[in-house]
């Protein structure tokens, strides 16, 4: 029997062949890499056995509670295993950023910025446009992000979120469309820089920036571009006008669902005390119809392909009502910004 | 605590507009020098000689004051207390910490204040029950009865020279807490009052308000008397093992778990405390009852009651309940 035991097993399922580990893994890396306890400090301060306001323990028994709440299916908030927190939305709170958009489920709070400047395109594909994703933890969402202490989990985030919304090595997959960005062919094409900030941390922190992201996405003007003639090998005169602007197309970008694994039952949306419980856990990004367009596991314990199968067809049932939910939210939030 | 996020929609917001307002208005205002912001001057009588305490300056000849909060004056001594300052432990306050280290003859918990507290090994019962003086053994097994991270009730003994706190728990009530939940909440919500263990029966869960801020929904443990347990020894030994130990295996485990009428009661009432504690509102037994009461008779699932409807509803309610009060008397 297959058991998928490597901590993070990187998929992207339009790709014939799976990729291989990236370079710089040797698979030995907490066995919860996104819930970073003690040893994951950088600072070179032992902090004693927990930080004082951040990642409290837990006793047996409120573990305990916790795991039978989810066998049970009512969680220490009465939410159901396949419920989510309350989201909020709001767009352009970065006036001076192309697009942005702070999203809220229950108390995590992530802040997403794009920045569209110009480039050249890469060698390789000449007739796209670039985006990169970099997420920053805020020493304020938990005071173990202080200093360099948020490193790796930032690394964690925008690795995940990259092969989640941009698809492969050979940009087969992608869910924002690159070809879009081309402005010159070969010479000049936009690069798209995707930020993104976690405030505030309670858990599913991927959830969150795939919201944030697809809202900032949404929230994007990219400025029209006039292109005038030029010499026949040289660069190219471009006009960036400041008034007309693009919207991005954001109905291909998919959402990401994060299945997180307790006991037999997987649950949505978990808050970080729940995760501080979970075996392993699985973020799938699935676009509006229905194809899966990346796939991240971690967690130190190893699944059962049919298990793995099994939490995606929920993912996939989950994931209707949220990419629902969140086109609701951000056509309510930038109704507001008109309004204001 | 990390607040709720409440979105509220424009009619949500006008309402609980009026409600805090109609709040306001019920709320007593005694003496007309109660309440100063920081630098308004204290209006105080020169000739008697006066003392000036925590949140007082002398500015150009006047008193003024350094924060905001209510003005006290206890003889001659004149000076500002907060509102929502943190916990201030008293002697006798009943309080629920977590514990963060096992020191020799001692633990230290976390308490929701500027500085750990102590629980002595020595103002602990032993579990076989004996009065007796604490030998090396025991100071072994010290982790036996409490560990790292357990949720422990206890009542304030007294201070230390150097300001920090010395607990005790001797009494059955006290004591480890499992089977439940920690809430926490800012200490200033929770008033001192004859009571903080409540036992509903009709509910059968154990709440227990700790005076820092610190409150335990759980399921409800009869307190056990150890003297019996002592008699018993042989078929208490095998009982006594499992309340401590979990078992390992997954069958064992779900047979443990708290039956779930009694989860849906403990959840009902932690959420009750999370939105009083987004309010603002004070917590005590009755108003988190009238909560449950109320989220049972609109048949609202448990998790609705942290959306933005119910909390409107309860600041109405409290509204309303104040205007009676006020009404009485």
């Amino acid at each position: 029997m297959l058991v998928f035991s490597c901590h993070r097993l990187v998929w992207n399922l339009e790709q014939t062949a799976g990729d291989k580990l990236e370079e710089g893994e040797n698979g030995v890396k907490s066995s919860c890499p996104l819930c970073p306890r003690r040893h994951m400090c950088y600072n070179g301060r032992d902090k004693g056995s927990r930080s004082r306001q951040g990642m409290v323990g837990l006793s047996i028994g409120e573990q305990h509670f916790i795991q039978g709440g989810i066998a049970q299916d009512l969680r220490s908030d009465g939410r159901k295993r396949l419920t989510y927190r309350p989201i909020s939305v709001e767009t352009g709170n970065i006036p001076q950023a192309n697009g942005s958009a702070r999203v809220k489920i229950g108390a995590t709070d992530v802040i997403a910025s794009v920045k569209a400047e110009l480039g050249k395109p890469s060698p390789f594909q000449p007739d796209k446009g670039k985006v990169s994703i970099y997420v920053d933890c805020s020493p304020t969402a938990a005071p173990i992000f202080e200093g360099r202490g948020g490193d790796e989990l930032s690394a964690e985030l925008s690795s995940a979120l990259q092969r989640c919304l941009l698809g492969g090595k050979s940009g087969a997959g992608a869910g924002i469309d690159l070809s879009s960005l081309s402005i010159v062919e070969g010479k000049i094409c936009w690069d798209l820089y995707i930020d993104g900030l976690v405030v505030s941390s309670d858990g599913n922190l991927l959830d969150a920036l795939g919201a944030a992201i697809k809202a900032a996405l949404s929230n994007t003007g990219i400025p029209k571009v006039h292109v005038a003639a030029s010499a026949p090998d040289g660069q190219p005169e471009v006009d960036v006008s400041d008034e007309e602007f693009l919207q991005f197309d954001t109905s291909v970008v998919p959402v990401i669902v994060t299945l997180t694994k307790v006991g037999r039952h997987y649950i949505v949306d978990a808050t970080s005390e729940e995760e501080s419980q979970m075996s392993s856990a699985i973020s799938v990004s699935i676009n509006r119809q229905g194809r899966i367009c990346g796939l991240t596991k971690r967690g130190g314990a190893g699944l059962d392909p049919s298990v793995i199968l099994d939490m995606i067809s929920v993912a996939k049932h989950v994931s209707e009502q949220l990419m629902n939910k969140l086109d609701s939210e951000i056509s309510a939030a930038e109704a507001c910004e008109e309004e204001s | 605590m990390r607040g709720l996020q409440v979105s509220l929609n424009q009619t949500q917001k006008i309402r609980l507009q009026r409600a805090l307002e109609k709040i306001d208005s019920f709320s007593s205002k005694s003496n007309p020098n109660a309440s100063v912001t920081v630098a308004d001057t204290i209006p105080v009588n020169f000739e008697d000689g006066v003392l000036k305490g925590h949140g007082t300056s002398e500015l150009d000849g006047e008193v003024v004051a350094t924060l905001c909060g209510v003005v006290e004056r206890v003889n001659k001594l004149v000076y500002v207390r907060t509102l929502r300052a943190r916990y201030k432990p008293e002697i006798g306050d009943i309080i629920v910490g977590r514990v963060i280290e096992v020191a020799p003859k001692r633990w230290r918990l976390e308490i929701n204040f500027s500085q750990d507290a102590v629980l002595m090994l020595s103002s602990m019962n032993l579990p076989d029950g004996i009065q007796r003086r604490r030998t090396a053994v025991d100071e072994l097994n010290m982790r036996s009865i409490f560990e790292e991270n357990d949720v422990v009730c206890a009542e304030v003994r007294g201070f230390q020279h150097d300001g920090s706190l010395h607990l005790q728990a001797r009494s059955q009530k006290y004591g480890k807490l499992e089977r439940g939940q920690l809430l926490t909440v800012s200490p200033y919500l929770v008033k001192r009052r004859k009571q903080h263990f409540h036992h509903i029966e009709q509910y059968g869960i154990d709440l227990i308000l700790g005076c820092n801020g610190f409150i335990w929904v759980g399921e409800h443990v009869e307190a056990r008397d150890d003297m019996i347990v002592e008699d018993q020894v042989s078929t208490s030994e095998q009982q006594n093992a499992t309340p401590n130990r979990y078992p390992a295996s997954l069958e064992e485990q779900e047979r443990t778990y708290t039956p779930l009428e009694t989860r849906q009661n403990i959840c009902r009432t932690a959420n009750a405390v999370r939105v009083l504690s987004t309010l603002g509102f004070s917590i005590n037994v009755e108003v988190i009852m009238e909560m449950v009461n109320l989220s049972s008779s609109l048949n609202l699932n448990i998790h609705e009651m942290l959306g933005a409807e119910f909390c409107v509803l309860v600041a109405e309610g409290e509204a309303e309940r104040r205007s009676l009060k006020k009404k009485k008397g």
